[in-house]
């Protein structure tokens, strides 16, 4: 199964760090997917850019309205993910827990990848 | 330039749908989204996609004093909640938004384009 965990922050703290934590911070970003793809649980993984530089697109009555900013203004933003191959939902906590956000004030969100069961079958 | 699409949707109204309308919702949208498919084969075959299981459903991990807690449901409770994604290679933010209001939920929620950082 797949597992898409979402990793929440807040920018501003990790604006606040001084260089030293932040190299040692994203040293633990790495060590993740590093210790997950040795463990073959790791599909992929991606830093996004901050939410000021987000574009948000919706379609109304036809006509796209573009806006610049995220969906949603909240204090704590989507930073990025992982996607890991796990057996079970358990061993996806394993995994988030080790994710610096999770011990530094953020949070892990862990989604399941949903199986098109029709299509899995083919 | 790569990119996430992150497509932000309102899980509940799906949910109020009866079966047969939700089946009937589903094929209406499909030549939507056989329609981004041919696009998303033109500008990057290698377009990554991933559907998400209900919000509802979504853990929540943290790590407390070196305690691992977990809660149930999604972390921010926001009418739109993620309900997919997908990871992209597109020569710029123009042709992003011009797939991204290519994607059926566009219609009825929100697509939120993210570059992703390169190191």
């Amino acid at each position: 199964m797949e597992f898409l965990a979402l990793v929440y922050g807040d920018p501003d703290s990790w604006e606040s760090l001084s260089d030293d934590e932040r190299s040692e911070a994203y040293e633990g970003y790495v060590a993740v997917s590093r210790d997950a793809q040795a463990a073959g649980a790791l599909v992929d993984a991606n830093e996004l850019e901050s939410t000021a530089a987000a574009t948000s697109v919706r379609v109304r009555n036809g006509d796209a309205l573009v806006t610049d900013g995220p969906y949603a203004e909240v204090k704590e933003s989507l930073g990025g993910y992982y996607l890991f191959s796990c057996d079970t939902i358990e061993d996806a906590i394993g995994w988030a827990a080790k994710i610096p956000a999770a011990w530094t004030g953020g949070a892990i969100e862990i989604r399941l990848v949903h199986v098109d069961e029709a299509e899995a079958a083919a | 330039m790569k990119y996430a699409l992150l497509v932000y949707s309102d899980q509940s109204s799906w949910e109020r749908l009866s079966e047969e309308e939700a089946v009937s919702a589903r094929e209406e949208s499909m030549p939507r989204w056989i329609a981004l498919f041919d696009e998303f084969g033109k500008a990057d075959p290698n377009v990554q996609g991933r559907e998400l299981s209900a919000a509802r459903d979504a853990k929540v991990v943290r790590v407390v004093d070196g305690e691992t807690i977990v809660t149930d449901g999604p972390f921010a409770e926001t009418k739109e909640q993620l309900g997919g994604l997908f990871v992209t290679d597109l020569p710029d933010l123009d042709e992003a938004i011009r797939i991204a209001a290519l994607v059926p939920a566009a219609a009825y929620g929100t697509l939120e384009i993210r570059p992703l950082t390169v190191r």
